[in-house]
């Protein structure tokens, strides 16, 4: 039997580590933000370090996302991420890197930049978000707005057809092709984990809401009651059913799929299986409108990059010619040189115009219509206890945590015994400690969580260890002004049981746990 | 429209995800089961005989009843789990399993059929999952920290 003695550090990073302090300025409800959560919480999974990760980005809302990504990264020229990212990736094979784009910016000003980028195997992984509108620019058609898609710039509706982005890229040759959608972030989380582990061009569309522009376009498949009769989830191998209760399939009729009930004679062995080396299964899924597939169309594992190939390439020419001399090659050609002039009139002179300007009516309108403006910049925003509100959107997003009602905090020291913590937590009747030092700010918390992982069985003599060796450091902390729609959103995407309250300097004045009675997410919402 | 509670009547067990547990036969050592969880990142274990579901071993059961006690690790599983736990049938109502763990004070929830077929585990954290992509645009579409989130809706400061 094993005593550990050295206690067990956590080297992984976490969320929190790759969120940048910038204040994310996308409206707020924007589906961007799922895609920045989710990505978050998924590099830490992938034990990239920080430094070898570039976000390089072309113009566009979601081209905001290096900013809020503590990594590398570059804002770069509208279309031209992918350009930038394959030079990146021949100079420092090593890195990980992520090209955001949407549908205006990698399919119409960029759309070249993103065919050659995919077609030439480029080992980047290309995220477009797709929400069918120009978002930015406040709500002109994009290249993927439906045909008759009444916009700003389409009153009469668009008379153009769109770009089937999936096809696209199967067209373009990319070795990974996949959708998924902002509001199902397990899917999503799942799809940028494996193309992160693609070597090649991995290519991603997201469907993504645009609130304030274009809040309907995903209506069926963002909305968790539906959305499960809506997708078809695409998986190497397995037949294709779909469907709620699971009780419908896709089945071939020659070249067209075709939606068949179970049961009634009709077997998964009469569907189609789904094969992502197909490429030919790929276009067939691409057009197909309902059920949407989601998940991997088609991947592609045995090509080489075209940093592997570029750099063979230069290695066998070294071989037979030697390093070749940039400079003797430039020098070689004829040069010449251009005098500059003095320039005849102040550069000032050539700016005209004004500069900044009022919003146009019909779009303050719209703002306005969507939220309340803020009255104390410090606060969280408008959450209050009143839980009397009606509208369940409200409550969720007006109503603090702390209306729910909550635990006095159970607190301990670092230098607490495991066996007087666990004493606590069992007396208690509660899964979680807070750990705090010497001034009473929070400094850990000690969960069943970490007596499973750490604990049980690995430590004998309980009493000689102490909390701090073994608690989980720095945990995520809130004020007890949360509202309700950030703490569900802690607990989704983190799986967060427990969320400590703390006032400004991390003093500890509540502990919001679950499930306590009455303490269940569905009651905090259901009245 | 539908309230919240309207809707998860007529949302059934099975719609949510059940796919989050792991599971031992019985018998197995403490020891073992411990280890197993742990590689599953402290997924809750149903205890198993043959097919049919006798327990369930949870966080819960490991700070009630292993930890600071070695002579229960290399004795088997059935002796710390709980046993017969409460179990739900895939089409019992989202609502009704969600009154039933706060009841209980429950995280867990075996889902078994009619013909006692384990279909997987409703968890407190599916419930969550199922909240945040109901209303996504409250819900998932936030920064990690409350302080990021623009006060105008515009986006600006």
């Amino acid at each position: 039997m094993t005593t550990a003695t050295i206690p067990i550090q956590k080297a992984t990073l976490s969320r929190a580590d790759f969120a940048s302090d910038q204040t994310v300025r996308w409206c707020p409800g924007c589906g961007d933000y799922a895609i920045l959560a989710t990505m978050q919480k998924i590099l830490p999974e992938l034990g990239v370090p920080r430094e070898n990760i570039v976000f390089i980005s072309g113009i566009g809302c979601s081209s905001r996302f290096p900013y809020y990504m503590n990594t590398y990264g570059i804002h770069s020229i509208h279309g031209r991420a992918p350009t930038l990212a394959t030079g990146l990736a021949i100079t420092n094979p090593e890195l990980s890197i992520w090209v955001i784009t949407g549908d205006g910016d990698g399919l119409s000003i960029g759309g070249n930049h993103l065919l050659h980028a995919l077609r030439r195997n480029v080992n980047l992984n290309i995220i477009l978000f797709n929400n069918r509108i120009y978002g930015l620019t406040k709500g002109q058609y994009s290249p993927t707005s439906r045909l008759g898609a009444k916009t700003k710039s389409s009153p009469m509706g668009t008379i153009e057809h769109p770009i089937n982005p999936i096809g696209i890229a199967l067209a373009a040759e990319a070795s990974f092709v996949a959708r998924s959608l902002d509001s199902h972030t397990q899917h999503m989380g799942e799809v940028l984990k494996r193309a992160a582990a693609h070597r090649g061009s991995s290519f991603v569309e997201v469907y993504q809401n645009c609130v304030i522009f274009n809040p309907t376009e995903w209506d069926g498949l963002d909305d968790r009651r539906t959305r499960d009769d809506n997708i078809l989830y695409l998986e190497h191998g397995q037949p294709m059913v779909f469907g709620k209760n699971r009780d419908r399939g896709i089945r071939l009729n020659g070249f067209t799929p075709e939606i068949v009930v179970l049961g009634d004679g009709v077997s998964e062995a009469d569907l189609v299986v789904h094969d992502a080396d197909s490429t030919e299964l790929g276009y067939i899924l691409s057009s197909m409108e309902y059920p949407t597939p989601m998940g991997v169309f088609r991947q592609v594992e045995d090509r080489p990059t075209y940093t592997d190939g570029l750099m063979e390439q230069i290695a066998t020419a070294q071989a037979k010619r030697g390093r070749g001399n940039l400079d003797e090659l430039y020098r070689a050609a004829d040069l010449w040189t251009v005098v500059p002039q003095d320039p005849t009139e102040p550069i000032e002179a050539h700016i005209s115009g004004r500069v900044g300007g009022e919003m146009d009516d019909e779009y303050t309108d719209m703002l306005t219509g969507q939220g309340k403006e803020a009255d104390d910049s410090t606060s969280y925003g408008r959450a209050g206890t009143n839980l009397d509100i009606h509208g369940l959107k409200d409550r969720l997003t007006e109503v603090n945590v702390e209306a729910l009602g909550t635990h006095a905090p159970v607190e301990v020291d670092t230098q607490t015994s495991l066996a007087k913590a666990i004493r606590q937590m069992n007396s208690h009747q509660i899964g979680c400690v807070l750990v705090t030092d010497e001034t009473d700010r929070l400094v850990g918390i000690f969960t069943e969580r970490d007596v499973l992982m750490r604990v049980a069985g690995l430590v004998d003599d309980l009493a000689a260890a102490n909390v701090g060796a073994y608690m989980t450091a720095d945990p995520v902390a809130v004020r007890a002004d949360l509202p309700i729609a950030h703490a569900l959103h802690l607990m989704a995407l983190h799986g967060f049981r427990h969320l400590p309250l703390v006032d400004d300097d991390r003093r500890p004045v509540g502990h919001h746990l679950v499930p306590r009675r009455g303490a269940l997410p569905a009651q905090w919402v259901v009245v | 429209m539908k309230s919240l509670k309207e809707e998860l009547e007529s949302e059934q067990v099975r719609h949510l995800d059940l796919s989050r547990y792991c599971a031992v036969q019985s018998g197995t050592p403490v020891r073992e089961a411990l280890a197993t969880m742990r590689a599953e990142e402290g997924r809750p274990m149903l205890v198993i005989r043959g097919e049919e579901l006798i327990g369930i071993f949870t966080e819960r059961d490991v700070l009630q009843r292993v930890v600071g006690r070695p002579d229960a690790l290399d004795g088997p599983v059935d002796a710390v789990m709980t046993a017969r736990p409460i179990t739900v049938l895939p089409d019992t109502s989202a609502a009704d399993a969600l009154w039933l763990m706060d009841d209980h004070h429950f995280r867990n929830l075996p889902v078994v059929d009619r013909q006692g077929r384990i279909l997987g585990d409703m968890t407190y954290a599916a419930f969550v999952h199922y909240l945040a992509a109901r209303y996504p645009v409250e819900v998932q579409n936030r920064p990690l920290r409350p302080q990021q989130y623009p006060s105008k809706p515009e986006g600006g400061d």
